[in-house]
């Protein structure tokens, strides 16, 4: 790992070590959320619209507090507002270089599931650590993440097998009649001062039991180090229809493709940055039209792998979140936890 | 720099990929002032016979008049971009082709001398060799304006490359795939900001083929959702049959059944 997300780590754990707990009333919720949004954009997860075949939950600038869907995680990763999908890096004159101007509106982000929050966390060890992109740490800074904890996980996630960090400024906990808060860091901890009226200061109030996250789906292994060459990664590749849904749903992905736009007095114009899967062909096309990674089987392979061991050889930590979206937005429904699973 | 000389043609089709061109409102005079236009007959009335170093031409060849001006076309012209899915894959017009009953009204207007006897609709490129396809019913209009740069730029046009899918996706849709519509976005080259997926509308491939479709896996899928796999056939061949009739050849999509 490398050092800067070292320290912010520590920092985190440093807090919880204080174990500074709160709770809120569920009565009260409301009346803080809508406290929030006068002051931030508060951020968080919407159903969307139930009529229309194409709508799934996702994450939203949040008006008022009943639109708020929370009874699980949302269909579409967060990653949109950190990792923008249609990023001006700069636009230019000629020789002249137009850097953009970065303002944005402080976000308070609410109802981060664990997958989502260790989703930011493997963005920021590319994008803030070793080189730091200023599009995103601007986005970043300006950013404030209040985790909600799921006690049920759906259908597709499997987080418990995939070694899950805390990393969050507040957690919020649902214990029925109140929400218990778990501080992560010193911003965490300001945010808490500035609405202290609704807080109460309670300590130990989240037990081992509230923290605890019930997998219907468990991933057997992490070690697929000798299964590179093992025949049932084709029992994936074979059903896809290499639409790369995965890779976009994926809280993680972050790979991406650069392309000028140039207006008509081919002069000026600018160049964006725009989300990229490696499940696509074209995608590691280089000059002379050669394709590295022609085989569906190949980008399969590369993509698990990336997930569960590439990632973790560089950071020490596993990609993966188990989220389980890439499982969830598959036409196919290709289950690569269940291939795994079954080798020897 | 002299402008290039550029002309807009239109054989067999509805015209409406000229149409995408001038469409372009708030950049058409742009468009004009970019390039030296000799030739248009929606927004000129001069004709042109000289040479040319671009002709865009849109439509399908379905008779021996279409044939004779695309072959001029491209004697006279240094680059030919074939406009649209008619001049790029045959679209509606070759579905003539894959009529199973056999209709005799769809085979030739027998008043229509000039079709008659010229044998099926078919698109340009399989006539005379083109530079570029600019491929879409009707193509994307920010891709027709980004091939104008990108030709004045001296640089090499490529076709979006990726499926529809992946812009559905940044458009944030949900499958409909998973509604058990015979969508063919994965199979699809994207580039249309995947317009009628956003819509609601499942897509019927109107901008050809990516390089390496799955076609079998799609085929698998949608048995295993219990559709037809003539039905799925059928849909993919409203716009680019004779491209996928081809690439369906030697492969098992039959034996699906």
């Amino acid at each position: 790992m490398v050092k800067g997300h070292i320290e912010m780590f520590k920092k985190s754990l440093l807090f919880q070590m204080i174990m500074v707990q709160f709770t809120i009333d569920k009565g009260d919720f409301e009346g803080f959320l809508r406290k929030v949004i006068e002051k931030y954009d508060l951020i968080g997860p919407v159903e969307g619209d139930k009529s229309k075949l194409r709508r799934k939950s996702l994450f939203r600038k949040i008006v008022s507090p009943d639109e708020l869907f929370l009874e699980k995680k949302t269909y579409f990763p967060v990653k949109g507002y950190f990792f923008d999908p249609k990023e001006t890096l700069f636009e230019f004159d000629g020789d002249k270089i137009i850097d953009p101007k970065i303002e944005l509106k402080k976000k308070v982000f609410f109802g981060l599931r664990r997958c989502d929050l260790n989703g930011i966390m493997h963005q920021d060890m590319v994008f803030l650590d070793e080189n730091e992109d200023p599009f995103y740490k601007a986005r970043r800074d300006a950013s404030f993440l209040i985790g909600l904890h799921c006690n049920e996980g759906d259908d597709y996630c499997f987080c418990n097998s995939v070694e899950l960090k805390d990393f969050f400024d507040l957690m919020f906990y649902d214990k029925g009649k109140e929400y218990a808060v778990e501080v992560g860091t010193k911003k965490g901890e300001e945010f808490i001062k500035k609405f202290s009226g609704v807080f109460k200061k309670k300590d130990k109030i989240i037990t081992e039991e509230d923290r605890k996250i019930r997998n219907k789906k468990k991933l057997d292994t992490l070690d697929i180090k000798d299964n590179y060459d093992d025949d049932s990664w084709k029992k994936g590749s074979d059903l896809c229809v290499g639409c790369g849904a995965c890779t976009l749903l994926c809280p993680n992905c972050h790979c991406f493709t650069i392309e000028d736009e140039v207006n008509f007095d081919l002069k000026t114009g600018k160049r964006v940055r725009k989300p990229a899967s490696c499940q696509l062909r074209h995608f590691t096309r280089v000059a002379g039209d050669h394709v590295f990674r022609n085989e569906k089987l190949a980008r399969f392979k590369h993509r698990i792998y990336h997930q569960i061991q590439y990632f973790k050889d560089r950071h020490e930590e596993v990609f993966c979140t188990g989220c389980g979206r890439c499982i969830e937005g598959c036409p196919a429904r290709i289950d690569w936890v269940k291939i795994i699973n079954e080798m020897k | 720099m002299a402008k290039p000389k550029v002309g807009f043609y239109d054989i067999t089709g509805c015209q409406g990929c000229l149409l995408s061109v001038i469409f372009n409102e708030d950049e058409i005079l742009d468009i004009i002032n970019a390039v030296d236009i000799k030739e248009f007959r929606f927004i000129m009335g001069e004709k042109y016979d000289g040479p040319l170093d671009i002709a865009f031409i849109e439509g399908a060849v379905v008779s021996k008049e279409d044939l004779e001006m695309v072959k001029r076309l491209r004697e006279r012209s240094k680059v030919v971009v074939a406009l649209g899915t008619c001049a790029c894959h045959g679209n509606i017009p070759s579905l003539r082709s894959f009529n199973e009953k056999n209709i005799e009204y769809l085979k030739y207007d027998k008043k229509n001398e000039k079709q008659k006897d010229f044998g099926e609709p078919s698109p340009i490129i399989k006539h005379i060799n083109v530079e570029y396809c600019v491929s879409g019913c009707p193509p994307d209009r920010e891709e027709v304006k980004r091939f104008i740069k990108e030709i004045l730029l001296g640089k090499t046009f490529y076709n979006y490359q990726d499926p529809v899918c992946r812009e559905c996706k940044l458009n944030e849709n949900g499958c409909l795939l998973d509604h058990d519509k015979i969508c063919l976005g994965p199979l699809i080259k994207g580039g249309c900001r995947a317009v009628c997926p956003t819509s609601g509308l499942e897509c019927y491939g109107c901008r050809g083929l990516i390089d390496d479709a799955s076609f079998e896996d799609y085929f698998k899928l949608m048995k295993e959702k219990g559709i037809d796999p003539v039905m799925v056939k059928k849909h993919m061949e409203t716009f680019a049959g004779i491209e996928i009739n081809e690439k369906l050849k030697g492969t098992k999509w039959e034996k699906l059944h």
